[in-house]
């Protein structure tokens, strides 16, 4: 049966996460009526996050019920060429949402801001440390926009989420106590910084002593009664320690449902439809604009939604895919290294570092919150000096008390077993005396990372899968090997710790595995910029080759940061929404020259 | 009800014959299933996998795997949603592929099981080994490679299959029939799913000893566990 | 998924009278012994509850129940807690004052603090709380956590809609209103949560429908940065009687089974669609 066309709408927003309700909000307040296609179900943080059900690791955690579905889309994985892609069967590695407020509702509210020095990647590197630094297998590039250009929007997402922290760069005024690495902030966080436990507080205590500069990590999870620019009113953290991979039922922590969704759903310009699974883009005859999408309604029909403008707001992956199976953008190809779509994946490198107390430090890892945390940013960025380490990037070392479910949380120290008595006792023993200590990584990309489609398996809907080829550069796994020693440093110079563990996940020998879960922080593959030869969209997530398709999410950075990818992406998100509002929607047409 | 349902019987055999041979019949998880046939599990099948997981998991001065309800909890698992295959992508073709691409085993997990312990009691019963005849078997499973023989069960997928639900059973929530009066929790300390901390979280050194309540603590009873998986 | 779904707890709703226990305020031969005390702390979960700081222990036990009584080593209150809030913690009958009995000792404890210190401003209570020491005010609190008192019966007429909105804004809140749920932070059927968070169930109804209007208005705000403020603050004045209401009926499993040995108890029939929905997930 032929799809069903529907009247035409000002935009169309493919995706009801962080970046589709901020979307539609900002734009339907422009007088654009908007129309959001969710793949997922309806939910709330009211009627489905609400404790103590909410509260159950094994539905939750283990069995990835807020996630997506790998039955309906799932990926293919290789490490390298040479090697049979094969189904991603089951999650693991990274946990993409589905559902109203996507990834969103499930993620920990680390709330990061990039370096003024990591937009400008390749210019800085090459101006501190020479033409010849960057090592030649990495395609590190530019972002085209900058920290004082992202400057509000970042401030401003940070105020939506109610963010909690101490600003270590105040108009330039450098504060201790804070990030003083930090770009310049033009105000300071919206709410004082988390509680800390004594694991955090003994790695805080350890890293000032040694010189460095420890500061609570920038969280949205909100400390006290707040209101954000939306109107929405959020609660104080519990400290209950089911926040990542759960929603919150406290209002506690910012997600795109209560801080978003709920102050646009009534606005007479928004309009959601849940369960409607996108299938492809369609373009004009010239190919030079989309002209709607062509997608699966909850009733198993297909229907076109015919739209002026459109907003690629899935995640990461699936906008790279959705790219790919539309024919949106030329699809990357690693043999010629042209082609922009699917170029520049990248994740995120990362490292762990355990410290076993004496049994006088009583931590009690239950008492946790996702972005609950003492961090060093003094080996993230540029921060530190490269011209002898022979690699670029870095990370935050970070001391988390996020949470203590007991499946998930298991720190043995080195050498034991994986069953037995010995391991019983040591899962025992050290439960309640144990420091999380993670060293998260930038990621940079490669000729040879990258994703296309594959050749055979499909998804629920008959389309090709999305096909990831992925290992880690030699130069992260250098840099993960340096920034770890630092980490075990602080680890070992804290006090009462009897002893050390560290596991480098990028170690020189071992390979990408996606199976024990790293984080859900896949990036590039429609990468940001300002030459249509490197990057999909242009500096304002405008797509270069179809001017009315503008592009959303962690698929824009041409390179992994060291830092979580909200904050970050979201700031991108305000920017380009700025853009759309003020100079494409009143004369559409693209905003840069190719 | 048939004297082979007995779930008390079946487990009891492994525990004289075994490592809890010192600690007298294993305490079964509910007694209230007793007399239940098993949901998934034959005799044979439960017997087996109660001799493995109390390897994994040993009694010492708190209880073992299957003590805790862990054969009860894989049951459970493997006769509902998780064990059918949900949330697992399951298209053909099969290549067993690379470790780092993770479970690429033909089946559900239940077939897995099943088959799996179909080719291992061909090999021999490891149920009829002592104790220290168990845990080398499970060591040697632990190294195998490829699939086991004269089977398509890739040894590797099924070990961590096992040892991963064995973990499961013991730590998550009573509402799946594991952790057993809260065994595993009680272990560790872990107070459950009912927390509020806002005032605790920064009194350092603090011990919280609550005991242990589950989501559904005092509320009803564990005859009515959870299904999980549907979607 | 229906929200009721996410109802965790087997709620019972009591309507009927208990014939027994109709003890008056100042009758002190309900006033329980440290025998009883003592027995109502045969679980952990009873001792956790109880204990402030110290390990609850019989001397604490009697400290606490001379201060219950308006005597103490150090003169205590001058004021018995029993004249108000009942020989055995459960509040007058009145329900001008909450019932106390088997409330986290941590809690009340930290409330006679608020009360001392204005945190917690009432014109009874500050003075009755500012004559304690601290070693008073822990032990008895110690002493009202370890009380295991039945529940008074519950006669207000009540219009089933409101019983059943007060419900649901128990179980799920409102996401119309950004109300999260009671059960969050309460505990299933609002049975508490201890140390830090009061139970709910059994408490009476005007005390808690008062307790919200202050918490809305801000004459109490002393729960950790406000949470409860922030939440009264979205709450209608009929929500709040729809969720107090319904609390005051509700009673935890486990104390219907205690009052079940009684004898006759003349318990309400149980509302079983909504048990019936909570055991398996069903998407």
């Amino acid at each position: 049966m032929a799809p069903t066309t529907l009247p035409r709408t000002d935009v169309l927003i493919i995706g009801g996460g962080w970046t589709g309700l901020t979307a539609a909000y900002e734009l339907a307040h422009a007088g654009q009526r908007c129309v959001i296609l969710e793949r997922g179900e309806h939910r709330h943080d009211a009627t489905s996050f609400a404790g103590p059900e909410e509260h159950d690791e094994m539905k939750y955690a283990i069995r990835h019920h807020h996630m997506v579905d790998v039955t309906k889309e799932t990926l293919t994985f290789r490490n390298d060429r040479g090697q049979q892609a094969l189904p991603m069967r089951r999650l693991g590695s990274f946990l993409p949402g589905s559902g109203l407020g996507g990834a969103g509702i499930h993620w920990n509210g680390q709330l990061w801001r990039a370096l003024p020095s990591d937009l400008e990647m390749r210019t800085h590197y090459e101006n501190r440390y020479g033409s010849q630094f960057i090592p030649e297998d990495l395609s590190v590039q530019d972002w085209g926009v900058t920290y004082d250009e992202l400057e509000p929007h970042y401030d401003f997402f940070e105020q939506i989420c109610g963010a909690a922290g101490y600003a270590g760069n105040l108009q330039g005024e450098r504060r201790d106590g804070g990030n003083v690495f930090e770009g310049p902030r033009s105000q300071d966080y919206p709410n004082p910084a988390m509680k800390q436990p004594i694991s955090n507080t003994l790695f805080g205590r350890s890293a000032e002593s040694m010189g460095l500069h420890p500061f609570p990590i920038p969280s949205a999870n909100v400390t006290r009664e707040y209101e954000n620019p939306y109107g929405a009113k959020l609660h104080p953290c519990t400290y209950c320690g089911f926040c990542e991979r759960f929603g919150c039922g406290y209002f506690a922590k910012a997600d795109p449902i209560i801080c978003v969704y709920d102050r646009v759903k009534e606005h007479e310009n928004f309009e959601i439809r849940f369960e409607s699974q996108v299938l492809r883009i369609e373009k004009s005859e010239d190919g030079q604009t989309a002209t709607g999408a062509l997608y699966l309604g909850p009733d198993g029909r297909e229907y076109f939604q015919p739209a002026d403008t459109i907003c690629m707001n899935a995640y990461a992956l699936w906008n790279v895919h959705l790219m790919l199976v539309s024919g949106l953008g030329k699809p990357y190809d690693p043999k010629t290294r042209t082609g922009v779509v699917g170029r520049n994946y990248a994740y995120q490198t990362i490292a762990s570092v355990d410290a076993f107390f004496d049994d006088s430090v009583i931590t009690n890892p239950f008492m946790g919150a996702g972005a609950l945390g003492v961090v060093v940013d003094d080996y993230n960025g540029d921060n530190f000096d490269h011209s002898d380490l022979g690699f670029v990037g870095g990370g935050y070392i970070a001391c988390k008390q996020y949470h203590g479910r007991p499946i998930g949380y298991q720190p043995v120290p080195e050498g034991t077993p994986r069953w037995g008595l010995e391991w019983k006792r040591a899962v025992r023993e050290n439960y309640g005396h144990h420091g999380d200590i993670v060293v998260h990584g930038s990621s940079m990309p490669t000729p040879e990372n990258y994703l296309d489609l594959d050749p055979t398996w499909t998804d629920a809907f008959g389309r090709p899968l999305l096909r990831m080829t992925f290992n880690f550069p030699d130069n992260d796994r250098r840099m993960s090997d340096y920034v770890m020693h630092r980490a075990v440093e602080i680890a070992e110079n804290m006090e009462h710790v009897r002893s050390v563990k560290s596991t480098n996940l990028a170690a020189v020998g071992s390979n990408y595995n996606i199976v024990p879960y790293q984080t859900t922080h896949n990036t590039g593959g429609a990468v940001i910029g300002t030459d249509p030869a490197t990057s999909a969209v242009n500096r304002y997530g405008q797509m270069w080759d179809h001017h009315n398709v503008f592009v959303f999410g962690a698929c824009l950075f041409p390179q992994n940061l060291g830092y979580n990818p909200t904050g970050p992406l979201m700031g991108l998100a305000y920017w380009t929404l700025h853009h759309m509002k003020n100079d494409y929607l009143p004369n559409p047409r693209p905003l840069m020259d190719a | 009800m048939p004297a082979e349902y007995s779930r008390r019987a079946v487990l009891g055999q492994i525990a004289l014959g075994g490592a809890l041979a010192t600690a007298g019949p294993a305490g079964h998880a509910f007694a209230a299933l007793d007399d239940r046939p098993w949901f998934f599990l034959t005799d044979n099948e439960a017997r087996w996998l109660a001799a493995i997981v109390d390897v994994f998991i040993p009694a010492d001065e708190y209880p073992s795997a299957t003590q805790a309800g862990v054969v009860d909890y894989i049951d459970f698992q493997m006769a509902t949603h998780y064990g059918k295959g949900a949330r697992l992508y399951l298209q053909e073709p099969f290549s067993q592929g690379a470790p780092e691409q993770g479970y690429q085993a033909p089946c559900p997990p239940a077939e897995l099981l099943r088959r799996g312990i179909a080719a291992a009691l061909a090999e021999g019963d490891v149920t009829a080994q002592d104790a220290a005849g168990r845990e080398r078997y499970v060591q040697a499973m632990s190294e195998a490679q490829g699939n086991i023989d004269d089977s398509d069960v890739p040894v590797g997928t099924f070990f961590t299959e096992l040892l991963s639900l064995t973990n499961e059973g013991c730590f998550a929530d009573p509402i799946y029939m594991g952790n057993n009066a809260y065994a595993g929790w009680e272990m560790v300390g872990f107070p459950g799913a009912h927390a509020y901390y806002l005032s605790f979280v920064d009194k350092h050194n603090r011990p919280f000893d609550k005991p242990p309540m589950g989501i559904a603590h005092g509320e009803y009873p564990h005859t009515f566990p959870r299904i999980v998986g549907g979607s | 998924m229906t929200p009721l779904s996410k109802i965790t707890a087997v709620v019972v709703l009591t309507v009927g009278s208990f014939a027994a226990v109709s003890a008056g305020a100042q009758d002190y031969s309900e006033t329980p012994g440290i025998d009883a005390l003592v027995a109502n702390l045969d679980s952990e979960r009873a001792l956790f509850n109880a204990r402030v700081e110290a390990p609850v222990d019989d001397d604490l036990l009697e400290a606490g129940r001379l201060v219950a009584m308006g005597g103490a080593e150090f003169g205590g209150s001058g004021m018995a807690c029993f004249t108000c809030h009942g020989a055995n913690g459960r509040g007058d009958g009145s329900a001008a004052f909450p019932r106390l009995a088997g409330l986290p000792g941590w809690y009340m404890y930290k409330q006679l603090m608020d009360y001392a210190s204005g945190t917690r401003p009432n014109q009874i209570m500050t003075g009755i709380a500012q004559k304690l020491t601290e070693r008073e005010m822990e032990a008895v609190a110690t002493y009202y956590a370890a009380i295991d008192a039945p529940f008074r019966d519950v006669t207000s007429d009540i219009a089933p809609d409101v019983l059943q909105w007060g419900g649901m804004l128990g179980a799920v809140g409102s996401a119309e209103k950004g109300i999260p749920a009671c059960v969050n932070c309460h505990g299933p059927s609002g049975t508490g949560n201890p140390p830090s968070v009061p139970y709910l169930a059994g408490q009476y109804a005007t005390y808690m429908e008062h307790q919200l209007m202050l918490w809305r208005e801000g004459t109490r705000d002393n729960d950790p940065m406000n949470v409860m403020s922030a939440i009264a603050d979205k709450m209608s004045d009929e929500d709040m009687r729809a969720v107090s209401e319904y609390y005051a009926r509700v009673r935890a499993q486990e104390d219907i089974e205690d009052a079940a040995d009684l004898g006759p108890t003349g318990l309400a029939p149980e509302i079983e669609p909504l048990a019936e929905t909570l055991d398996v997930e069903a998407d």
